[in-house]
């Protein structure tokens, strides 16, 4: 789950990181009381939980004289569709030179990787396609809870030494948050010091009740309900809904739709050894999106037993179509009490997936 | 075979759980079928004394190891407490350790490898099937009725998705040497680089069947490392950027990890690339006519 701005400048604040003092607010009328905080120039950042929103327009400068104004303005927009709830109050940096720092989980070596370049301010992506050799990395021991003083002073080759501090600061909200990334972008130096201009932090969805969130924001509601039964839910835009067992025989499920020239509903893993309560629950959720015509059910039962499938199926009790390729541990009884309430079956996964393309189309 | 043959005594970490008991029943079923030992004794901490399919449970690795002939181990104990269980069978001298457990926060995960790694042992997973070489050994979940002994490995980040290649294989008349799942998380011990290179120092295995899917570059990795001849596929060249699908390391982030990338690179490393599962048995024919 990705933190907001300031929710992320809050922890590495925390962990000793300079941030530009600020506040947040929620209305335009919040912000007179606490401006003089911000000296003679500030900055109004929209906190919105989507990537690229200083140029959809979410980051406005401003002076004491129109702040109140300007913030107006950015609580009546829409960035990239979200309304603007929250927006970060700071004080405008006097910036001497912008660098990027980052903290990621490196699949290749198992360790955390730590990058860090001159060159920040700017799309890391493209620094890294155009100017590889000017991003410094290093992974470090996952067992140890710093990175030792050589690496660091790897890292940040001629910049500020207090840098190499600030990496080890954030090293610690890396491990300590569970975070996936921690980034800097920009870590800006300035006359009165270095400061995390901006801050991201995405914590793993797998810690988060160990970290205190009681729900991922990041999810729809949708999404969110099906967490609830134990599924694996991601909302698409097609017209045939999808339940598959297994994240990876889903997703080939979904593949072989666009294969034949249609397009899924959803992505929907009911897990392994689903019972016919959950396979009940998860027809209907799919069943529930008003596009769906369709609704192919592609389950190869090892643990999970055919005939819990079928009977799911059977009590869900929805007016779509429901196609279903059924394979496994009692496959025999649940083909037929399908076949008994007069379900279309098919054998493999390229012809349940084929007819379903056409009753959609 | 890779990681265990019949003679391989396999411990079950979490043996009393609801998971634990019933995977030692079929793993146990199998290991009669084949005249393997299968699993030969069971860990969960405060339940020692007891049996599990008669086989007999342990406080501690330790305490089993001493009574037991151990070089294995499959783990089924809840996240919240999986690492620590990788840890303390490394610490206890165990080769290869097959965790199970889905949900294990990734930064445990990096401690635990880290851990094993520096004990000399090899993890396989977490959040995977486990490993089933026909006629041997299985460790781990898969369904032993779908597979039939032959010549070609099989690696791949999923489970189900992998029973349906092997359903596949094994329908076309196609046996398998081991198949082996690495695991659906961002972090995973054993990955295709390391189980590619046991593929090619095993006599059995011909050819290999690598089955990825979104996220990271660890396919193009494992091709790039061999000279083995590899069929490959890849799920998810539907997924949106950005989201999470089912996998915990299934995800396409910062524009890289998507299936056409991974798909381009793996075909620019002379690797041919199956469009859906159905196609894979006769891509693996062409090989063995070419090889």
């Amino acid at each position: 789950m990705k933190l907001r701005e300031y929710e992320a400048k809050k922890v590495i604040k925390e962990y000793g990181i300079p941030v530009p003092a600020g506040f947040l607010i929620r209305s335009a009328d919040e912000l007179p009381a606490h401006i003089a905080e911000l000296g003679d120039k500030c900055v109004l950042k929209a906190q919105v939980d989507v990537g690229g929103r200083g140029k959809a327009g979410g980051i406005l400068m401003a002076d004491p004289t129109n702040a109140v104004a300007t913030a107006r303005e950015l609580f009546g927009k829409k960035i990239k569709g979200l309304p603007v709830k929250e927006v970060l109050a700071e004080e405008r940096l006097d910036i001497q030179h912008e660098y990027y720092l980052s903290i990621t989980v490196d699949r290749s070596t198992k360790q955390p990787l730590i990058l860090f370049t001159d060159a920040g301010g700017v799309d890391i992506e493209i620094t890294a396609k155009e100017h590889p050799d000017a991003i410094r990395k290093v992974t470090a021991n996952p067992l140890m809870r710093d990175i030792p003083p050589f690496l660091l002073r790897e890292l940040v080759g001629t910049a500020p030494k207090e840098i190499g501090g600030i990496i080890n600061k954030l090293y610690r909200v890396f491990l300590e948050k569970d975070a996936l990334l921690a980034e800097i972008n920009p870590l800006v130096t300035t006359t009165k010091g270095v400061f995390a201009a901006d801050a991201k932090i995405i914590v793993d969805d797998n810690a988060l009740t160990r970290q205190g969130f009681t729900v991922n924001r990041d999810l729809t509601d949708r999404e969110r309900e099906a967490e609830k039964y134990g599924f694996s839910y991601v909302e698409l835009d097609g017209a045939i809904g999808v339940i598959g067992n297994g994240a990876g025989l889903t997703m080939s499920t979904l593949d072989l739709i666009e294969f034949y020239g249609g397009k899924a509903a959803n992505f929907l893993d009911v897990g392994g050894g689903a019972e016919s309560e959950r396979v009940m629950h998860a027809v209907r959720l799919v069943a529930s999106v008003p596009p769906v015509k369709v609704i192919v059910v592609n389950l190869l039962g090892g643990i999970t037993k055919c005939d819990e499938v079928a009977k799911g199926i059977i009590d869900a009790n929805i007016h779509q179509k429901v196609i279903v390729r059924l394979a496994g541990t009692n496959e025999a009884e649940g083909r037929a009490m399908l076949r008994a309430k007069g379900y279309e079956m098919l054998n493999t996964m390229d012809l349940v997936v084929k007819k379903a393309v056409e009753v959609a189309a | 075979m890779i990681y265990g043959d019949r003679k391989t005594g396999v411990l079950v970490q979490g043996a009393t759980g609801k998971q634990g008991e019933f995977h030692i029943g079929l793993m146990n079923a199998y290991a009669k079928q084949v005249g393997a030992r299968g699993v030969v004794a069971g860990v969960t901490p405060g339940k020692g004394g007891k049996e599990v399919h008669g086989v007999p449970v342990y406080n501690t690795v330790k305490d089993a190891m001493r009574d037991h002939d151990i070089s294995a181990s499959v783990i089924f104990v809840p996240a919240a407490a999986a690492a620590d269980s990788i840890m303390e069978e490394a610490n206890a001298g165990i080769q290869t350790i097959v965790a199970i457990t889905e949900h294990i926060p990734v930064h445990d995960t990096m401690k635990a490898i880290a851990y094993a790694k520096m004990e000399g042992c090899s993890v396989i997973g977490p959040n995977c099937p486990g490993l089933l070489s026909p006629g041997e050994v299985k460790m781990g979940i898969m369904p032993s009725g779908l597979f039939s002994r032959g010549n070609v490995g099989v690696i791949s980040r999923s489970g189900t998705l992998t029973y349906e290649v092997v359903d596949e294989l094994t329908r076309a008349g196609i046996g398998q040497s081991t198949v082996i799942g690495i695991g659906g998380d961002p972090v995973i011990g054993q990955t295709f680089v390391d189980v590619i290179a046991r593929f090619e120092n095993d006599p059995q295995t011909k050819a290999v069947v690598l089955i990825g899917e979104v996220g990271g570059n660890l396919e193009e990795e494992g091709a790039n490392a061999t000279d083995m001849p590899i069929v490959a596929y890849i799920a998810g060249i539907s997924a949106p950027p950005d989201k999470r699908m089912g996998h915990a390391g299934a995800i396409v982030e910062g524009g890289e990890g998507d299936a056409r990338s991974k798909i381009a690179r793996l075909k620019k490393a002379g690797v041919p690339v199956a469009s859906r599962p159905s196609e894979i048995p006769a891509m693996v024919r062409g090989l063995f006519k070419s090889c």
